[in-house]
């Protein structure tokens, strides 16, 4: 029995074999601390970083480098957008679907005087944009949403969401943990102020991985301080990109294995990318229309998805679904609430959970048709069960 | 090369480096010298005869400059014909 990995969601993989060069011929041959030092280590490995910085500005637009600044991973990017530009008796606006990497920080800063609203989108994940509208007023600091769900795979029009925020005087942040290197990301066109990512999950890169674009002329308050190698007479935190949010040693052959998978995908083209996983998604879709007693979430429309789909099989939970895809089938899927319970909610799966194949650029159309006599096989197996208990 | 560019952030050494050899000028990080800067990391040499097309490149790509030096050749006792290149 082969693997067949749909969990591309939670994180991508396999990588690409340059990623893993890239990381061990960083350790090997780029071992210096970026920025600290002036010797040849540490300069080959500020060129990695530096490098890396560029191919990503590249990879959405961003213009000036120095405005992505690389965090831990896509959390701790929007942990410092959300309490970097939040402060008490500001109002932010969010959706229903978000994941709790927004959730839980807006309703944390909520207990401390942020004024929260929540627009409720549509049980397919879409968002009426004229209840965005109508939440956004004059006090609004930040409207945030994500891109795409990571549960219904939904793709949010950003560039509308950006002009909705920006007539209203706020600001725009996005979370694109499920879209950059997924699916064309124009941050200048769309007018997005702040964009978060994640190195692990489409831009092939490792764990540990992630960033926060941030438009020239935003200052956002820095969420950590300590040493960065630049203004080291001072004891106070420098206020120039993108040492004000880059404290600490970088996670450096994390971040060359991340370079790597963005030049992989530049050679590959992220519109192959985008539409590979929308092929995918609907030949998924097709066959699993056929299969009785299999209900797929998300919106019908192909343009509107990213390559998330969520589903469940009547009388099975998604977890015993998720056990046996593993177990007999090698099918590797993530079952449950994928910390998102408020679109779990949305979806109307919440607190059961639901099923998730999450595509990625080394799946096939192959391995949609084992998924898919996989599943037919449980469901025939459920249905026997649902009529012997009953 | 007598001319040496001072910065705030690595990050921006790193880019100079970058843009002055795609312009096709000399170029070449060095530790930053600890009397001209409290960057702990890198500055960038250059041909300082080549400094307004040199901060022209650099401008134009928007990264930022803290200081620009020029090594000039000393009168005092201690400099000799054996010391490095810059500090001659």
């Amino acid at each position: 029995m082969g693997t067949i990995y749909f969990d591309n969601a939670a994180t991508s993989w396999p990588k690409p074999p340059e990623v893993l060069s890239a990381m061990a011929d960083c350790l090997a041959e780029a071992g210096g601390n970026p920025g600290r030092s002036g010797h040849r280590l540490s300069i080959a490995a500020a060129r990695l970083v530096e490098e890396a910085r560029e191919l990503l500005a590249g990879l959405f637009n961003a213009g000036d480098p120095s405005r992505i600044v690389f965090t831990h991973n896509a959390t701790h990017a929007l942990n410092l957008a959300l309490y970097g530009l939040l402060r008490p008796g500001d109002h932010a606006v969010t959706t229903s679907v978000e994941h709790n990497s927004v959730m839980r920080p807006l309703r944390h800063l909520e207990t401390q005087g942020v004024e929260l609203t929540v627009v409720a989108c549509r049980a397919d994940g879409t968002l009426p944009l004229d209840e965005v509208r109508r939440a956004l007023r004059p006090r609004t600091r930040l409207l945030a949403t994500t891109h795409a769900s990571n549960v219904l795979g939904t793709v949010m029009p950003i560039g509308e969401l950006a002009a909705a925020a920006h007539a209203a005087g706020a600001l725009y942040l996005v979370d694109a943990s499920q879209t950059v290197g997924a699916l064309p990301i124009d941050v200048e066109l769309a007018g997005v102020d702040l964009l978060a990512f994640t190195g692990h999950k489409a831009l092939l890169g490792p764990t540990g991985t992630g960033g926060l674009f941030i438009r020239p002329g935003l200052d956002v308050a820095p969420l950590l301080r300590g040493g960065t190698g630049s203004d080291s007479d001072r004891e106070l935190q420098p206020g120039f990109h993108p040492d004000v949010h880059e404290s600490g040693t970088l996670n450096v052959a994390g971040i060359a294995g991340l370079a790597a998978g963005v030049r992989f995908l530049r050679e590959v083209g992220i519109d192959s990318v985008a539409a590979h996983e929308r092929r995918l998604v609907a030949a998924f879709r097709q066959q699993a229309g056929n299969i009785p007693g299999l209900t797929v979430y998300g919106p019908d429309e192909a343009t509107n998805r990213c390559g998330v789909v969520s589903f469940n099989l009547a009388g099975v939970s998604s977890s015993e679904v998720a056990q046996m895809l593993d177990d007999s089938f090698g099918i590797l899927a993530r079952a449950g609430l994928h910390c998102a319970p408020s679109a779990h909610r949305t979806a109307g799966t919440f607190p059961a959970g639901t099923v998730r194949f999450a595509f990625g650029w080394f799946n096939t159309e192959g391995e949609i048709d084992a998924a898919a006599a996989a599943l037919a096989e449980l469901a025939s197996w459920a249905a026997r069960k649902v009529a012997w208990t009953v | 090369m007598d001319g040496l560019i001072t910065f705030f952030a690595s990050h921006y050494a790193l880019r100079a480096e970058t843009v002055l050899k795609r312009g096709g000028l000399p170029a070449k990080l060095i530790a930053g010298p600890r009397d001209l800067s409290p960057n702990c990391g890198v500055a960038l040499r250059f041909e300082y005869a080549q400094r307004e097309h040199a901060l022209a490149l650099l401008d134009a790509q928007r990264v930022r400059i803290d200081g620009v030096h020029h090594f000039l050749p000393r009168t005092d006792g201690w400099r000799n014909a054996e010391a490095p290149e810059w500090r001659r």
